[in-house]
């Protein structure tokens, strides 16, 4: 490419004004074109007619055209009436190229950014109606299954089983390890204070009642939440984009029924036995802490778990899950259902489900905490 | 049968004794071509003979078992990093379905490879864009628009203003028409003969699409089992003894009256 100093000359020919151009006028050197015509008073080339001259003009594409014809416009002068002297014809058409839209650029409206308050109305509302949405999906959810207890026909054995393999079976392995690891955590930390009093004993009731009752539904619904929660917003969602649903609706059969229903289900009956899992991981955790650091041999612990855990805790715990299994299933589902068609949105509504997810656990924990309170229980 | 021997334009892609494998299957057994500058060229075949693949390797995105591949010089499989990444700023690529990155706004979309690849002053970027846009036949406003708002045509035109956005010298299409209406698709053919007449772009675009063909193309070059089976003009390769090209152009030997103004 041959570097010339000047982008061009400006000279006074008679009573017309001839801009002489050099070099390359392209891309690469915008910047350089730019800072030429910014030298230019902005009177520049308002006396006397203006001719463009592209003698010395090596080159030129449609960004340096843009960039003179911008430029001469700066200065003063309508680019339509300019007159082109001199120029290889390919040059020349890429100019008139140009030339012709000239006012279709440079008129894009900014983009407007709405103010804080439109802000937190708009997400106000979106909240409002995201959460009517999860309420009349729970009764499509629920109706669906009525009808499939009415019919067990219409049920989707083969797909439920599949859906219980991915939520239940194949999640088994990473409840045990972080339930069993919190197990151990709590056990320890009880042992360190419980061992200043010489109150080892006393673990066994602290992680027991604990684990069963607290942790072990709410760590277990977090990981469903992060996992199958996710997992159904992504699938029914992909779904949507590839109008898989649509074919499901077409061939007469209703997409509650084929798809939301079998993850319900599997996922309510899931729940519950995963926190069973989760307890016996758990209590095992902290068996091995209490053998090692406290000196609880095993047999202890079981002898004292007898004494110190009634049924009503243990059941307490399950009992939670299966409710969480729902919230948990019904938000997935409702926001698989609910992307709109393009990719970005799948992205969106999956962590969408799982922080909605996340926070109604906590909050139907924290409802349920009060409730069996008030109940004495 | 291909490009005149007196054609003196500079070789812009060449393609030399090229071999695709995909395990067991064999998708290009030895094929090559050359395409000039300037030339405006559709591949055709039919499915699973390799196009897309073709182009993909062309572009330095799979890599080929065997053979050569040069892109304006550069020998893409062979070429070290930088000098992949300076011939990337000198081609163009429009992706089947766009492509657009669905998070930014079509002008956004279309601005990327400018604030990457090129110094442009920031007064005229947003002109700059606009520019892209109506080369691509698109209205400024349609800029603001997200890529999920956009019709399918209306995709299709945004991809190719991006793939403009650095002045390639070579643009590749893959599909351009496909799913598109016949008025929409002919208008697209349009814009190609222009990108290609009055910006001197070199164009090669896989197509299904006979009216594309029989419209646009100055020269069409046929897959068929790993090898090229034909290349050359519309009325040589109409000619051709080989099953599938006569299926294909059945009933359609003719050119049509269109086709005699653009010439």
């Amino acid at each position: 490419m041959t570097e010339t100093p000047r982008a061009f000359d400006l000279d006074r020919d008679g009573d017309r004004l001839v801009l002489a151009l050099h070099g390359e006028w392209r891309l690469a050197r915008l910047a350089a074109l730019q800072a030429a015509f910014d030298a230019l008073p902005p009177d520049a080339l308002t006396r006397g007619a203006v001719c463009l001259d592209g003698r010395g003009l090596a080159g030129i594409d449609t960004a340096g055209a843009l960039l003179l014809w911008r430029g001469v416009q700066a200065a003063g002068a309508a680019p339509e009436h300019c007159a082109l002297e001199a120029f290889d014809p390919r040059h020349a058409r890429i100019l008139d190229l140009v030339r012709e839209r000239l006012p279709q650029t440079g008129t894009r409206a900014p983009a407007r950014r709405p103010n804080v308050l439109a802000q937190l109305g708009m997400q106000s509302e979106g909240l409002a109606r995201l959460a009517v949405g999860h309420v009349a999906f729970l009764g499509l959810t629920l109706s669906e299954i009525a009808r499939a207890v009415v019919r067990p026909s219409v049920l989707r054995r083969r797909e439920l089983m599949a859906q219980f393999r991915q939520v239940c079976v194949n999640a088994i392995p990473v409840i045990v390890l972080v339930t069993f690891l919190i197990g151990t955590i709590i056990a320890y930390l009880l042992g360190l204070q419980a061992e200043q009093y010489g109150a080892n004993i006393f673990v066994v009731d602290g992680v027991a009642l604990g684990m069963v009752r607290e942790f072990s539904p709410i760590i277990v619904a977090t990981i469903v939440a992060g996992r199958s929660g996710a997992a159904f917003t992504a699938q029914l969602g992909t779904m949507r984009l590839t109008e898989e649903t649509d074919a499901i609706r077409t061939l007469g059969l209703s997409p509650e029924q084929v798809l939301v229903v079998p993850r319900v289900l599997a996922l309510v009956v899931s729940l519950p036995l995963l926190v069973f899992v989760g307890d016996l991981a758990g209590l095992l955790g902290a068996v091995v802490v209490s053998n090692l650091m406290l000196d609880i041999t095993p047999a202890t612990f079981v002898d004292r778990l007898h004494a110190a855990l009634e049924a009503r805790h243990y059941v307490i715990g399950l009992a939670k899950a299966p409710v969480f299994a729902l919230f948990i299933a019904v938000i997935g589902c409702r926001m698989g259902v609910a992307v709109s068609r393009d990719t970005r949105s799948i992205g969106i509504h999956t962590t969408s489900t799982v922080v909605q997810s996340i926070v109604v656990v906590i909050l139907l924990d924290a409802l349920f905490a009060v409730l069996f309170q008030e109940l004495d229980l | 049968m291909s490009a005149p021997p007196d054609d003196t334009r500079e070789v812009v892609i060449d393609v030399d004794a090229l071999v695709t494998r995909f395990g067991r299957q064999t998708v290009h057994d030895g094929l090559g071509f050359r395409i000039r500058r300037g030339e405006l060229v559709a591949l055709i075949g039919g499915s699973g003979s390799g196009k897309s693949v073709l182009l993909r390797e062309i572009i330095g995105l799979q890599r080929p078992q065997a053979g050569t591949i040069r892109l304006l010089g550069t020998d893409v499989w062979s070429a070290g990093p930088e000098a992949l990444q300076a011939l990337r700023r000198r081609f163009g690529m429009m992706f089947q379905e766009g492509a657009l990155f669905s998070s930014l706004d079509v002008a956004a979309n279309v601005a990327t490879p400018l604030r990457e690849h090129a110094d442009v002053p920031p007064a005229l970027l947003d002109a700059l864009v606009d520019l892209r846009l109506s080369l691509a036949g698109l209205a400024p406003d349609t800029g603001r628009k997200m890529p999920s708002e956009l019709s399918g045509g209306m995709k299709k035109r945004a991809a190719i203003a991006r793939a403009l956005a650095l002045e390639p010298e070579v643009l590749f299409l893959d599909e351009p028409t496909s799913g598109l209406d016949p008025i929409t698709a002919r208008a697209f053919d349009r814009l190609l003969r222009f990108l290609c007449h009055d910006l001197g772009i070199t164009v090669l675009l896989v197509t299904h699409d006979l009216d594309t063909l029989l419209t646009i193309a100055e020269r069409v070059i046929v897959l068929g089992g790993g090898r090229v089976i034909a290349d050359g003009t519309l009325e040589e390769i109409i000619t051709v003894d080989d099953a599938w090209v006569r299926a294909y152009f059945s009933g359609r030997a003719t050119v049509p009256v269109d086709r005699q103004d653009a010439a």
